[in-house]
This record gives structure tokens, sequence and C-alpha cells, in this order.
């Protein structure tokens, strides 16, 4: 099967990419996912993360407390917020990091420029990119943060696990020509919805759904009457609630016009977990597996 | 002799060229829905009758026709507030956005949503609130620096002052974003403005308000006109100009501050179709006013469309159509100002 064989690849790649963490004496020899090799004496102890997700992979190995510093959009799980917060993206303040002494930085650079890198690197700190845009290459971001911490038995089980979710629920779902609409902003802000090559398009394949808007390229707004048109079977909304008004469902629901819609008509309308699903961290299989259970429990009511 | 009031039928025309734009929005969008289908749902819905099956009435009737209504409304009154303010500084270049009132006006609302101001049984009505009251604080206090500086309120002391303080409002925006933490989604959003959410509801109060406001500015048209001489000028023709300046400014934040708590600040319409108004009827407010509402309405609604259609299925901002015919216009008339003076 096409499926089993991509993953027998991809674990090779991960294998391969984890060899570069060679064994040469007590040094290891890491490839970055922007192709910039890094060499540490030891497994690093001292550590800054600046995305969220990175957090969540460190934590994920049990490497949380080399934790000495995070972004401050990482919030997940909770222990990472006792780790002072340093600005990240386009303030990143180098002083800041530079002052929490870490012997490596963790970073990607849609976020923050290479420039932040060089001067980091001046400073005589680490710098490691890891930039997953697929699922694919977070279990290379996983394999390359294990070596890092010298945790990769811990990343390999990591990335195993992930793959043995995905690869159920794909086994699990067939392709019945249903869609999907994911909704990543309400209407009254513009909606804006992810495309193909994001993570909530491959969770969806995965699902057995077709993006409604795999025609748009990452994310995009879009146009209300283009929602309308394509009429979604379900519709899976990442608007954060905060407890007042109607919930992002309800107001889904209560759009003028779209009531005849086939997704408002059945129910199907999901608010999945915003951060699960688009941070590329382990917990996409915890995103995946929660779009496939509401997937699920709408066929077996049918 | 030239009529210094609109004919009938020039009134006609400007009603025709507003009811073709806004005919063809509604016919034209990023799903292609046949103009045969597309009248007879609005034939339908205006008889009182359910529209046919299908989807098309629901992206007419829900989607298209409140925004189409929303733009014009909101292209109509920014027109109108640049006209009036052009005339009321005698400054080619004033408009809500260029003196900071759009960002004031943001800012207000942006606070509204960071701080919870909200009235209760009435949505969004906190936002709009603040967002009115900021815009005509913003107003006052724009104009109160400009004429410390130099009190003839001249062209470029007064656009500096607008830039300033739009970058002020916007580092306050940036600072306020910093502290909402949860809610700096919702912010971000709001600042990028969006017609989307665009309902009958909103037109209803863009509506009202345009009305109100509206008359209230056309009835100064006499004063605006003496204002254009000079503000002494006024003063000895027996305006009482204080008072005039400011009915002027409360009615433009009003009608700012509402708009852009509708659609998000939107650039350069009021500063560039009271130009193009006034190569077609010329600097008679009489005619100035109308004619810009009219025209604002229509370059208003033509971004739009373009902004729906051009690469759809996404859909542009409008603020970026706008803006880029807009800044090249601000340039062309800048310069020959420039060389006038």
């Amino acid at each position: 099967m096409l499926r089993k064989s991509v993953s027998i690849l991809l674990l090779l790649a991960i294998l391969l990419s984890a060899s570069f963490a060679l064994a040469d004496g007590a040094g290891i020899t890491v490839t970055d996912m922007k192709g910039r090799e890094i060499t540490l004496d030891k497994p690093a102890t001292r550590i800054v993360a600046l995305t969220a997700a990175d957090c969540e992979i460190l934590c994920a190995l049990g490497a949380g407390d080399t934790l000495v510093g995070r972004g401050t959009y990482c919030d997940y799980p909770e222990s990472v917020l006792e780790a002072p917060a340093v600005d990240s993206g386009a303030g990143t303040n180098v002083e800041q990091i530079i002052a929490l002494e870490p012997q490596v930085v963790l970073m990607n650079t849609m976020a923050q420029t290479l420039e932040q890198v060089e001067a980091l690197e001046n400073a005589g700190i680490k710098v490691v990119v890891s930039e997953a845009t697929d699922i694919a290459s977070v279990y290379e971001a996983i394999g390359l943060i294990g070596a890092l911490t010298g945790k990769n038995a811990e990343a390999g089980e990591m990335v195993a696990e992930m793959q043995a979710a995905f690869a159920e629920i794909t086994a699990n779902s067939e392709n019945a020509g249903k869609t999907v609409y994911f909704e990543v902003s309400p209407l009254q802000w513009g909606l804006w919805s992810a495309g193909k090559n994001t993570f909530m398009d491959e969770i969806a394949t995965m699902c057995g759904l077709t993006n409604a808007f795999a025609d748009v390229d990452g994310w995009g707004e879009i146009s209300e009457e283009q929602v309308l048109a394509r009429d979604p079977d379900y519709i899976v909304t990442i608007t954060m609630y905060y407890g007042e008004g109607p919930t992002p469902v309800e107001e889904i629901k209560s759009r003028a016009g779209w009531e005849n819609l086939k997704a408002v008509k059945s129910d199907a309308i999901f608010g999945a977990d915003s951060n699960e699903i688009s941070r590329p961290g382990p917990r996409l299989a915890d995103a995946a597996r929660a779009l496939y259970e509401f997937v699920g429990g709408e066929a077996a009511d049918n | 002799m030239k009529s210094e009031r609109f004919r009938w039928y020039t009134y006609g025309l400007f009603s025709l060229a507003l009811f073709g734009a806004m005919l063809l929005c509604v016919c034209a969008g990023s799903v292609s829905v046949p103009a045969g289908d597309t009248l007879s749902v609005l034939w339908n819905a205006l008889c009182g009758k359910p529209s046919p099956d299908g989807i098309s009435g629901a992206i007419i009737l829900s989607v298209r026709l409140p925004r189409v209504f929303c733009v014009a409304l909101i292209g109509a009154a920014l027109s109108l507030c640049g006209a009036a303010m052009q005339g009321l500084l005698r400054n080619p270049l004033a408009d809500g956005s260029t003196l900071g009132v759009s960002s004031g006006a943001s800012l207000g609302a942006v606070m509204a949503i960071a701080f919870g101001v909200s009235i209760p049984s009435l949505p969004y009505a906190g936002t709009m609130a603040m967002a009115m009251l900021f815009a005509f604080l913003s107003l006052m206090l724009i104009l109160f620096l400009a004429y410390l500086l130099d009190k003839s309120l001249s062209t470029s002391s007064i656009i500096l002052i607008g830039v300033i303080f739009s970058m002020f409002a916007s580092s306050v925006i940036s600072l306020i974003i910093a502290f909402a933490g949860e809610k700096l989604k919702s912010i971000t959003f709001w600042t990028m403005g969006s017609l989307s959410g665009s309902n009958y509801a909103y037109a209803l109060i863009l509506a009202l308000a345009l009305l109100i406001c509206g008359a209230v500015i056309l009835r100064c048209s006499q004063e605006l006109n003496a204002f254009a001489v000079g503000e002494d000028n006024a003063r000895s023709v027996g305006v009482p100009v204080r008072r005039v300046k400011l009915t002027i400014l409360i009615a433009v934040s009003v009608l700012i501050g509402i708009s852009v708590s509708v659609g998000g600040t939107i650039g350069f319409v009021g500063l560039v179709t009271p130009h193009i108004a006034r190569m077609i009827v010329g600097p008679n407010h009489k005619k100035l006013l109308p004619a810009s509402m009219f025209s604002g309405a229509v370059f208003l609604l033509l971004a739009d469309l373009v902004g729906r259609t051009l690469v759809s299925p996404i859909e542009l901002p409008i603020g970026v159509v706008t803006s880029l015919v807009g800044s090249v216009i601000f340039v062309i008339v800048f310069y020959k100002n420039r060389r006038k003076g």
C-alpha cells in the first residue's frame, strides 16, 4: 500500500537524520532544518525555545527541565510557564536571550530572521532552526530536538507513536467524498481558511475528508459566498472562545444565509483546539484523533 | 448661467451611476451566479416571495446585498467627510486617514474590545461608541496641536501632525495588543479591517448615521463655501465660525467612527473621491458635497468588487485596493498643489 511505504520511507528518513547525531567521542553533531550543521560537546542542558511547538516537543520528550527560557506564546504544558518568557517573532530580543546563558536556542525562521540567528551566533550561542511545515517535517523536528538533548530513544518512540496514531486513523477512515471547510477566523474579521500545505489539510486527508479549499495554498482570506457555493459536509472552526457571547459553533449556525448548508443542517460543526491543530508538535496526533472521532461519530449516527 | 444647485437631472444621472454600480456588484462576485437568477432572486425578495431553490438566494440576499449596501454607505460617508474637512480646513489633503482620525477611531474600538466595553443588549454598540468618541477626541487633539504650531492650519503642518498621531495611535494599539493576551487574535484581525461581516443591521445603522450627519453637513454647504475664501472672510459675512466648525467636526467624527467600526480603516477614499468630484462638478460645496457622496459610493463599490473577484476564492482586503489607487492620486494632488503654491 502506498501509504504504508510512505511511512516506512519517513521512518528511514528520521533514522537517517537521527544518525547525524554521531556518537563521535562525546560530541553531538546535528543538521538543522535549514541544513546548518551544529556541534555540541554533550547533550544540551540549557535551552531557550522560541516557538510553542518546540516547547511542547521538549517537554513531551521529558527534557522540560532543560528549558531556561521560552517565547512569549509558549503556553503548553503549563510547566513551561515557569521558564522566563522572552520576546519572540519580529521583536526577538537578543540581549534577553543571551542573559539566560543558554547553550542552544531553538527557533524558526518564519517568525525570526536570519539576521537574528547571526546575532545570536556571534554571541556564542548555538542556534538550531526547527521549521516544520508538514507532518513529515514535524518528525524531523522531534528527531532533531531528541538528538540535541540526548533523548534519541524517546524521540524515536514519540515519532512511532504519532505515526501509529495517524496510520490507525487513516486505516479506519475511507474517503467517502465528504468535504470539510476549516474556519480559522470568524466572519466578523473576514473568513480565513486553511488550504493545501497546512496541517489541517493533512489531518483532513487522514480522516478521509477533502478540504473544500484545497485550491488555496496555505492560509488565505476567502469569500463567504464561496463557502455557501461549496456547501461543505463538515465545518471545523478553530476560533477561540472567550466565554462571552455565543460560542464559535453557535455563531456559525446563526449566520444569515448559512442555515441551508449541509454542515449546519446536520449539525456537523466542530470546534477544534486551535493550538493542537496548528502547532507542529506531538499534539497534532490528538487533533487528528479529535477530528476523526467527531467525523466518525457523525457517520455512526447516519 | 450655471446653476448653483444640482438640477434634478444631475441627481438623476448620479443616482443612475450609483444604481448601476450597485447592480453590477450584486451580479458579479467570487461565485458566478447567472444575472437572470440574480435578478429573479431580487425581484422575488422585493415581492416578498421566497427565493427559488439553490444557493443563489443565500449568496445574493445574505452575502452580496448587505455588503453592497454597507460598502456604498461607507464610501459615501467617508467621501463626504473628506470633502467637508477639505473645505473646512482649506486643505486638499485632509481626510480621515491622513489626519489620523481613522487611527483614532481604531484605537477607540480596540480599547473597547480589549477592556470589554459593551452596552448590554446592544451588540457592537460599545465598540461603535468608543470609535466615535475617539474619532472626535483625536480630531480635536490633532487640530489643537496643529493650531499651536501654526495658527493658519497650513497644509503641511496639519498633515505632519496627523501622520505623527497615526503612528502614536498604532503604537498604543500594539501596546494594548501586547497586554491583551487571549483577546489578541480578535484585535489583530479587527485592525486589518474587513467587510465580510456586513449585514443589514450594520447597513441600517450606517444609513441612519449618514441621513442625519449627512443632512447636517449638507446644510453647512454655504458656510463651507465662505470658509473656502478664508476663515476671516467667513466671519465677516456673518458665519458663526466656531459653531459651524464644531458641528461639522462632530458630524465627521460620528460618520468616521461608525464607518471604521463596521469596516475597519479604509484609507484614501475620503481623500481621493472629493477630488474626482471636484473635477466633475467644480468647487461649489452645494454641488461638491452630494457629488462626493455619490462618487465615494461608486468608487468604494468598484474597489470592493476588485477585492472580491480578482484572486477568487481569496478575498483581498478592501484597504489594499483603495490605498493602491489612493496613494497614487495623493501624490498627484500633492505635487499639483505644491507647484501652484
